[in-house]
């Protein structure tokens, strides 16, 4: 039986991310770690709609019935929690970090928010980027040292204690690739105002 | 080594001598430094048949490896032992001034061990390790100690009389007035008859990477500066800077848990402590919070009280007289008493004076009392001789174990676990008992670090406190102050302890690191025979609901919240950790008979 104010917490983050345009109506998931349980979305249902039935809880290492309703990304979040110390998962399709991310092997924020929060994302690959096992091996991997991560063409996974911070870090990554997207647009010098800012390539 | 200086010290009080030598690396990897070594060395160093207050036992001081490196409040140093109030492991820390000299005094683990004929003195300077005879010194306040020990440059830790005379829940006090406070190392060091240690040094701790660190530790600042808590209400108003909101949120233990909110709250908070009382605020080595407080009463001039202090004296025992609870304050830092089993202890006795158990005047607002009692709990004189022995073993003696608020025998400081149900859970799986430095509850329960959790959710707080335990064990390997961690993430540690030691420690390793450690102590603990009996709470939290106020009608749900848990560390349901689960951590040769676990259960 999964807690009222955890669904609550599932039907808000899921509205945000929709309206935000953070997903489109059918994409992006959202999990929870319970134990040793994960609770996620039903493949299928709509971020933005969520509703009663919409959440399904399987075992995080165990496999049960539960995996035929759920989303096609739960081997990913799986990994991701036997990995990670992250007790939620957000995976997004922001805009214009998914355009970065065709051409960079990692996003460093120039804004302030950006490089006060998260310093870098890194990027990664994957052929089949959709539920595969090369996702399995290498986004976990990246997300024991980075909180968020970026994975080529795909969208963001993005760890936390809470929904909510995971939900953060997505909001912020977004922002801060829309103004490395705008600074370039501007095309003038930049003029950089952060002390030591060459060591955020290093985060 | 970098961050590390690689190196032990062992004094043989019994024979008065002392060795040296190297620690393992790969030791040091995996447990890091402070409570994580700690606990490694105390495995091998102190088994189950061995008395807490006998010459078995021994004392292991420990630094980390950012331990004097500058990092923000890199001054913290770790003591771990078997405790003599609980009977499980404990570690306490601290900090000031005598942990960074510790390190570079080139040393990352100082064991004491044995017990010196007549009262010593432990010296660690320039020329080596030498034990002195320190029976001019017995007798003496914690104060008067440090004084006649003081010299420039050198660092004095010390008891008081209470550790003198094995209170259980005496101090060891460093730099006059920190205290390693929980679990009653002070009886420890008393048992042992070493009055003090002192320690000079100089060396430099070598860094791997410098400009790395530096960066670290100025995006650390920024964090630092960012955040209200550490850079407003800390330096301000001190810890008791929580006092009146922890109290609207009816999660502020009064007149020994009977309720759960204080209606003279204002007269004892962190507001009224500045604008009464303040001197000057001050700082320990290398932090740039200063939450410590210097006050100053009618009478004298002292350091605190802290927002437990405020509650443990105040609060709990009905009394809102804050100069009285400032000066209890200043007498345990005279005494070497733990501030909260000290206030903890007077409380529940206060309720068995009411309840006519005992014949007392004992009563809760008898602030006219509280120092009298204070000075007796650490000269053992009258009532005091058995309140000394902490609220569970007095309780136990007027057969009215129930109303001793503690787990596994440690006082539960100032949060009420049913207006707070992750803390409770935190309380009742503590591995030295009762106690809110082992997670970090009041973040995401109340003031919303890093989100705020509803406080009265139950699905979903096990794997919050299972993480914050996991990160406060590792924190308290590095060692620095929880504080920071209230602004600044695991990830800036784990980049820091990769900058200073040349290891890489990714955020989850840390973390990993963390969990190894806590798996560590529930071994040592289960090895001494605690079960899943012990991880509970006194029976007034689990069955009397609160009566006023925004948690009306709630009790703890513990029983849940603990399942999930053992399920979220894949324990099994007796709380046992599989023998998967230790290979996984590097933990596969301390696997624990299965007889001495059931040992316990059957008692």
């Amino acid at each position: 039986m999964i807690d009222e104010q955890i669904q609550r917490q599932f039907q808000e983050i899921g509205r945000d991310l929709y309206l935000a345009d953070l997903v489109s109506s059918h994409g992006g998931n959202l999990s929870v770690r319970l134990g040793d349980r994960v609770v996620i979305k039903r493949r299928g249902a709509m971020l933005g709609r969520l509703k009663e039935g919409d959440l399904i809880e399987t075992g995080l290492e165990k496999p049960d019935s539960g995996v035929v309703l759920a989303s096609t990304e739960l081997v990913v979040h799986r990994a991701i929690y036997l990995a990670t110390p992250a007790l939620a998962v957000v995976h997004a399709h922001p805009r214009t970090a998914i355009a970065l991310s065709l051409s960079r092997e990692e996003i460093v924020p120039i804004d302030n928010e950006g490089s006060y929060l998260l310093h870098k994302v890194p990027v990664v690959a994957a052929e089949f980027a959709s539920g595969s096992a090369e996702m399995v091996e290498r986004l976990p991997a990246a997300l024991r040292e980075y909180k968020i991560v970026m994975l080529r063409g795909h969208g963001c996974f993005s760890t936390g204690q809470t929904l909510e911070e995971a939900f953060q870090w997505v909001s912020c990554l977004e922002e801060s690739c829309q103004i490395i997207l705008a600074a370039k647009g501007i095309n003038e010098p930049f003029i950089e105002y952060r002390k030591m800012s060459e060591e955020y390539k290093q985060w | 080594m970098q961050g590390w200086m690689g190196r032990a010290v062992e004094v043989d009080l019994t024979s008065g001598k002392s060795r040296s030598f190297a620690l393992d690396p790969e030791m040091l990897r995996l447990f890091v430094g402070g409570r994580g070594l700690g606990a490694r060395l105390l495995w091998d160093l102190v088994g189950p048949d061995v008395d807490p207050l006998s010459p078995e036992n021994v004392l292991i001081f420990c630094t980390g490896p950012l331990t004097a490196t500058a990092f923000q409040t890199s001054s913290r140093f770790s003591v771990s032992c078997k405790s003599p109030l609980t009977g499980t492991i404990l570690d306490a820390n601290s900090g000031g001034f005598w942990g960074m000299r510790l390190k570079r005094a080139g040393i990352d683990a100082l064991i004491i061990r044995g017990r010196a004929v007549t009262p010593s003195c432990v010296e660690i300077g320039p020329g080596g390790v030498a034990v002195s005879n320190a029976s001019h010194l017995w007798g003496m306040t914690v104060p008067e100690t440090t004084q006649a020990l003081d010299a420039k440059g050198r660092s004095v830790l010390c008891i008081g009389p209470a550790g003198e005379k094995l209170s259980r829940i005496a101090a060891i006090m460093n730099d006059g007035q920190r205290a390693l406070g929980r679990g009653g190392p002070g009886a420890v060091m008393g048992s042992k008859n070493l009055k003090a240690i002192t320690v000079e040094g100089d060396a430099k701790v070598e860094i791997a990477d410098r400009e790395r660190l530096r960066f670290v530790r100025y995006e650390a600042s920024k964090q630092l500066t960012a955040n209200p808590f550490t850079s407003q209400a800390l330096p301000q108003f001190g810890t008791a800077a929580i006092i009146n909101i922890v109290n609207v949120v009816g999660a502020l233990p009064t007149r020994n848990f009977q309720e759960s909110r204080f209606e003279q709250a204002e007269e004892i908070s962190g507001e009224s402590i500045t604008d009464r009382f303040l001197v000057k605020k001050s700082a320990c080595w290398s932090c740039p919070i200063a939450c410590t407080r210097v006050t100053r009463t009618k009478t004298r001039e002292g350091e605190g009280p802290e927002y437990e202090t405020v509650w443990a004296f105040g609060a709990d025992c009905g009394i809102a007289d804050l100069e009285a609870i400032t000066e209890a304050n200043y007498l345990c830092n005279d005494l070497g008493l733990d501030a909260i089993s000290t206030g903890a202890t007077i409380a529940c006795a206060m309720e068995l004076a009411e309840r006519g158990i005992i014949d007392s005047d004992l009563r809760f607002g008898r602030a006219d009392l509280l120092l009298d009692a204070v000075r007796d709990i650490g000269y053992r004189r009258g009532i005091g001789d058995e309140l000394a022995e902490g609220s569970l073993r007095f309780a136990r003696r007027h057969d009215a174990a129930e109303y001793s608020m503690t787990v596994k025998g440690l006082e539960m400081p100032a949060y009420d676990p049913r207006g707070m149900q992750g803390q409770g859970l935190l309380y009742a799986t503590s591995n030295r008992g009762a106690c809110h430095t082992r997670g970090n509850m009041l973040g995401p329960e109340i003031v919303g670090l890093p989100k705020l959790v509803p406080r009265l959710q139950v699905q979903g707080k096990a794997g919050i406190v299972a993480l914050h335990q996991n990160a406060a064990a590792a924190i308290d390997s590095l060692v620095v102050c929880k504080f920071v961690n209230m602004a600044v993430a695991d990830e800036f540690l784990a980049r820091a302890l990769t900058a200073v030691t040349g290891v890489t420690y990714s955020t989850a390793e840390l973390l990993r690191a963390g969990e190894r450690i806590w798996n560590l102590e529930r071994l040592y603990n289960l090895r001494e025979g605690f079960s899943r009996i012990d991880d509970t709470l006194p029976r007034r939290l689990l069955e009397e609901p609160v009566t006023d106020g925004p948690n009306k009608g709630w009790v703890s749900h513990l029983p849940e919240m603990l399942d999930e848990y053992y399920r979220w560390r894949a324990w099994d349901d007796d709380g046992v950790p599989p023998a998967g689960k230790l290979a996984e951590l590097g933990l596969q040769e301390m696997e624990t008979p299965p007889g001495r676990i059931a040992e316990k259960a059957r008692r």
